[in-house]
This record gives C-alpha cells, structure tokens and sequence, in this order.
C-alpha cells in the first residue's frame, strides 16, 4: 500500500471512487466506510468517494451522506442533457463530477467488499506505465438466500453469451476472465473519450471501445480472489443478455464484421406463469447510448479542455 | 483522576470523528469466522490489523494467542491487559457478511465478541487521536479458545506463561454497555450422556427411553435443596436426543451448569449430582456417564477496591448506570493469578447469539471512552496500592 501512496504521489496523480446505486441501503455503507478507512483515513489512496443514485427510494443516499461520500443524484447532473436509468448512464455522469485522473467503478452490492476491490485495479495502472484500463475478476460464490453461500456460480451471461461472442469475433479478449464484472479501473483520458451505453451494455462496450482505439495491451485484470453477491434469476439475466447482444451486434456493425440489412428489434417477450396461464412480460430496450464526455460542452469547461 | 474523568465526555466527540476507522475493524475481523478451536483465520486478520495500525510489537504466544504491544512511557511499571475472547458460536459455514446501516451493524458473533475485538484493534489508532500515551505498555490479546469446550484455555495458557507481573486488565465484550464485572462466580459445565446399547431391543420388553432418563435425572435435580448462602444454582441449560417422534429415544445429552459464589458449594453440588447420576443407572440398568467440559474457580475484587470505585465513577461520568453480576469470563482467570481486574461492554444491541445480533454504533463511542477512562485509570495507579 505504501508503495502505491507512494507512486501516486510520484505521479501526481488523484483518484476517484465511484459507486452506482440504486436502492442498495443494505450494503452501500460498509463499502464507504472500509474504502474510506483504509485507503483515506489510512492510506491517502483514494481522494474522494461519490455516490450517483439513479433515484433510490430505499434510504442509499441518506445512508451514504451519513458516512461521508459525496451523494449525487444521477438526474441532478447535466439535467439539459435529459436524463435516463441505468448503470451506465450514471457511470457516464461520474465522469462529470469526479475529480480523479483515475476512475474507480465497483457495484454497490457487494457484500464481501473489501479494500483489494480498490487497490489491486489501481494498482496496475500506477505501477504500469502501459496500462490505462483495468478489470477485475473473481470467483463468483452466489448468495443464494438469508445466510446461504453457494460457493460456485454466477457468470452465466459471461458464459453463455459474452465468451463465445467474443470466441467468434475477437479472440484475443476471450484472455479477459470475467469481461462482465462490475469492477474496474481507468484512466481519465481513456474513459472520456469513448460513449457510454446507458444500461447493462456498458461493460461490453468499453471493452470493446478501448480495444478498438488502444488495443490489448493497455488493458489489465487484477485477481479479486471473491465476490458475493446477490443472485439474479434467469429471467433477468435473459434481459441482460438481450441488451449485451444488442450493443454487441452494433459495435461489430461499425466495426464491419457484419451488415445488418435490416433494422433490429428492441423489445424482447418473456412468459410467466400465472395461475395456469402464460402471460407476456415485454422489456423494451431504450438503446441510447451516450457520447464520449469530451465532446459535452459543459465538461470540456470544466475540465478546461480547449 | 479527576483530570481524566473531566475529559471524557469530549472524548466520545474525538473517537466519533474516526467512526470508519473503528467501524472498519469490527466489519474486517467479524466477518472472518471464527469458531472455537478454528481461529486461525481471525488470529491472521486481527493481527494484520494491529499491523496496519502500526502497533510497536505484534506476535502470537506460544499457544497461539494473538498480542500487540503499545510501549508505555516508563520501563518500571507492569503492563496492563486489554483482552477480548476471538472466538464465536458460529460455524464456517454460516454467512458472516455484516451489514452496516446508519444506526446498526447487524452480523453473527457480532456482540460475542466481534464488537469487543475490533475496538480492541482500533485502540492504537484512538489512543493516538486522543493524544493518550500510557506510562505502562498496553498489551492488547485476542485470546483463542474462550467460549464452551475452548474453557479459557488461551487465556489461562497466557497467564501462566506470562513472565512479568501484570497491572491490571480490562477484558472487554461486545455488549451490555454499562456491565462492569468484578466478580467470577465458581462453576462447573458439565454434559450427562445417556446412551441405551442396542441390546436393549431383543432383552427387554419395555426399553428404556435416554430423553426420559435424563427427565428423571432433571427431576432429581431440582429436588436438589440448594442454599441461600453461599448462593448456589444448577441451570439446566440444553438437551438434545432422539431421532424422530415414533421411535425411542436410544440417545440423549443433557448439558448442564453449577454456580455458586463458593467453590466448595460447585464441589458438593456436583458430588450429588454424580450420585443422582449414579443412582439412575443402577436402577434403570442404563450407562450414564458425567462429563466436566469446563470449570473456573470463584474470585472477586471487593466493590472497595480502588478499580472498582473508578470504574463506577467513570461510568457514571459518562451517564452509564453501572451494572454488576458475576461473569464467568477471561475476568475470572486474571482474579485467580491477583491480578486485578473487570469486564466491561462497548455498546448495546441484541439478538445476542442469533446470526441477525446488532449492536448500536452510536452507544460505542462512549463504551470506548469508558474503557480509555478504565486504561488511564489502571496507569494513574488504582491497581498498584494493594
């Protein structure tokens, strides 16, 4: 730990923590306030701590307040810009009210947090001049009811979807371990520059962004060792899956690995069963995506971008 | 002490301001199980954690006994002992993430002892922010095999091999905030197993049922005149047996606990409950056998003594109604050695022994100035006229 105080400060460089919520009363605390005693109080890794809640009707932001993050709602910042729910629209806003050179992104629901969450993603992209993004991986124990830890499990989307994707199209990234995990790192420079997908996409796609436009070898995973977390059914992870696809078959497009000579839908039916009877439950995707921060007025000002 | 005692109602204010210092420790060290006889895990964390607070000295004892060293300013007086038992009720297996709230941390084992070992961490760290150095080292302990079957043994084995005289101690427990114990009642736990051979089948027309022996073995118990002085009781605390509700009973454990504040009353308790046991055998023609799992000896400060009286004056400048009952605790193992001594709690909270156990952050803060008050105490010299 001290050596990476100490090559941040070498560096000249500041750090952002930025944790998504919504509706995350249960474990938002315990991450701000083992992040804030371990690598604030205790080590002066981290320069500040902000929470962008999409709108929480839980007590997440009085919680976070209470013990010392910066709390935003997400709709607050850059409010002519409109405003739209998902993980990564609030990630996409982080980059607006943060400070840092470097941008720390973990889910809010991790139960086994620990300040290694925080510390090995910094790690290589201080102690690595290369490096400019980096994404953790771990093993992924489900917590599957009240005090019940399913020591396997979880990454089924990953499985079942992103890797063989990734198997078809670019080889080399199938190398990244858990190319959906919700943790990772990068720098400033790096992470204005590329469009945000405003819902689940938002993994998918900076992977495959920075890949685009710096390559491989800009790119770390660090070893988390284990995540809990709260376990999703498949119906969810249907939805997931559908959105992942979507901002997948876009970003090939572009990249002219096919031609879709047709318009893509973007609702997608799922069926329960209610009472004997099968009904339809639609999930529409709103399919906006972002642009690079750099090119928002308001943020090049701020950040006295010419 | 007077001058302390004026202070420490700024100090709850002090030690608030590093809240996710303290919080930070309690979450890392209790969410890292710890069962008794398994506490290697928690040995680890809870040492990393005196590391990263930059205690002068962390090592473990020979039997395995954690400890962290904060140097005093004087060569020439004895250290004084800051202990919390490391180990849980719980299992590996159960899900030990603690959940923090604003008001509330809620997780398994958090009370007993979770709470007591993470503030005990965080004391090198409030000892600095307070400004506080001490003239006697202050050894801190997270002492191993306490609870049940662990029967003190880390404590125990650490005193007896401890090689400098001791100035006192302060053992602390997650909860009750306002509990000062300063007396150990005698006691002896012990297990009745009652086990029917087999056999027992084929010979006998009426089998005899362990879950209705061990009745009739509680029965006997509690005709059992116990005296008023010196005060004496049998809490018959657990009992488990059987299979399922249509078969008989082959096997039954009845666990049990004699108390008294005289160690000869706990002896001749316990002598007529081996020949109730006895007794029940012979008659019913069934192996009962008496095990003793765990037993301390009486000993007690006098509510005279100086600790004692500033303990009570601490708690009660803090607005704490003090509380005293006897507690069977590392308390009792530091009386035996005369080494003076008293248990205190953080904070408050329940669910006590639950997997949902919470305690209050809030009443921390002034369980933690109290135990700073009780420290400066000891080092003013409380424990040094006897």
């Amino acid at each position: 730990m001290g050596r990476l105080v100490a090559e941040k400060q070498k560096k000249k460089v500041s750090i952002s923590l930025c944790l998504p919520t919504l509706n995350e009363a249960k474990t938002i605390a315990k991450e701000i306030v083992i992040m804030k005693s371990e690598l604030m109080t205790r080590y002066p890794l981290l320069d500040e701590i902000v929470v962008v809640d999409s709108g929480s009707t839980d007590r997440t932001r009085e919680i976070a307040r209470e013990y010392g993050a910066d709390v935003y709602e997400a709709a607050n910042i850059l409010p002519q810009m409109g405003q739209f729910r998902g993980k990564g629209e609030n990630l996409w806003k982080a980059l607006f009210i943060t400070r840092g050179d470097i941008i720390v992104y973990l889910d809010a629901d991790i139960k086994n947090i620990h300040h290694r969450f925080v510390y090995a993603l910094v790690a290589p992209l201080l102690l690595y001049d290369g490096i400019k993004y980096c994404k953790a991986f771990y093993d992924r124990p489900i917590a599957a009811g009240k005090n019940i830890v399913r020591p396997t499990g979880g990454g089924r989307v990953t499985e079942l979807v992103i890797r063989p994707l990734f198997s078809l199209f670019f080889p080399e990234l199938t190398q990244i371990i858990q190319p959906l995990s919700g943790e990772y790192a990068g720098f400033r420079d790096v992470l204005e520059k590329i469009p945000f997908p405003i819902g689940y996409g938002i993994e998918t796609s900076m992977i495959l962004d920075i890949y685009e436009r710096w390559g491989l070898d800009v790119m770390a995973q660090v070893d988390l060792e284990k995540r809990v977390h709260r376990n999703q059914d498949t119906k969810a992870l249907g939805r997931m899956a559908f959105v992942i696809l979507n901002t997948f078959a876009r970003r090939i497009e572009k990249q002219g690995f096919i031609k879709l000579n047709k318009q893509t839908f973007s609702e997608m039916i799922q069926y329960n069963l209610v009472k004997s009877r099968y009904q339809a439950d639609i999930f529409k995707i709103q399919g906006v995506e972002r642009p690079p921060m750099i090119d928002v007025p308001e943020y090049r000002e701020k950040f006295n971008i010419c | 002490m007077d001058s302390y005692l004026e202070k420490l109602p700024s100090m709850v204010d002090a030690i608030r301001a590093i809240k996710e210092i303290i919080i930070a420790n309690i979450v890392l060290i209790g969410q890292t199980p710890s069962p008794t006889f398994k506490e290697e895990k928690r040995t680890r964390i809870f040492m990393e954690r005196l590391s990263e607070a930059q205690v002068d000295e962390c090592t473990t004892d020979a039997y395995g006994n954690p400890i962290g060293i904060i140097r005093g300013t004087s060569d020439a007086k004895p250290p004084i002992f800051v202990v919390a038992h490391l180990d849980t009720f719980f299992g590996e297996d159960v899900d030990h993430n603690f959940t923090v709230k604003k008001r509330t941390i809620t997780g398994p084992g958090i009370l007993d002892n979770s709470a007591g070992v993470g503030v005990m961490a965080s004391l090198p760290q409030i000892l600095r922010v307070l400004g506080i150095r001490l003239r006697s080292d202050i050894v801190l302990v997270g002492d191993i095999q306490s609870i049940g079957k662990g029967n003190l043994r880390g404590i125990r084995n650490l005193l007896k091999t401890w090689p400098t005289p001791i100035r006192g101690a302060v053992c602390i427990e997650g909860g009750e905030l306002g509990r000062l114990n300063y007396y150990s009642d005698g006691m002896r736990r012990c297990e009745i197993t009652c086990s029917i051979p087999p056999t027992f089948r084929w010979t006998r027309k009426f089998r005899p049922n362990a879950i209705l022996i061990l009745h009739e073995v509680i029965d006997q118990i509690l005709k059992l005149c116990l005296p008023q002085k010196p005060r004496a009781r049998v809490i018959i605390g657990m009992i488990r047996g059987g299979v399922e509700h249509g078969e008989i009973a082959q096997d039954a454990v009845l666990g049990f606990e004699i108390q008294s504040d005289a160690d000869k009353m706990v002896k001749s308790i316990y002598r007529d409950i081996k020949d109730i046991k006895n007794g029940i055998s012979h008659e019913h023609e069934v192996e009962l056998q008496l095990r003793t799992i765990s037993n301390l000896n009486a000993a007690r400060l006098g509510f005279k003594h100086p600790l004692v009286k500033s303990a009570t004056e601490i708690l009660k400048k803090l607005e704490l109604k003090p509380v005293s009952v006897s507690s069977e605790t590392e308390l009792s193992i530091f009386l035996y050695y005369k080494i003076p001594a008293v248990t205190i709690g953080i904070t408050r909270g329940d669910n006590y022994h639950l997997e949902d156990a919470f305690i209050k952050i809030e009443p921390m803060y002034k369980g933690i100035a109290q135990l700073i008050g009780i420290l400066m105490a000891i080092d003013s010299g409380v424990c040094d006229e006897q």
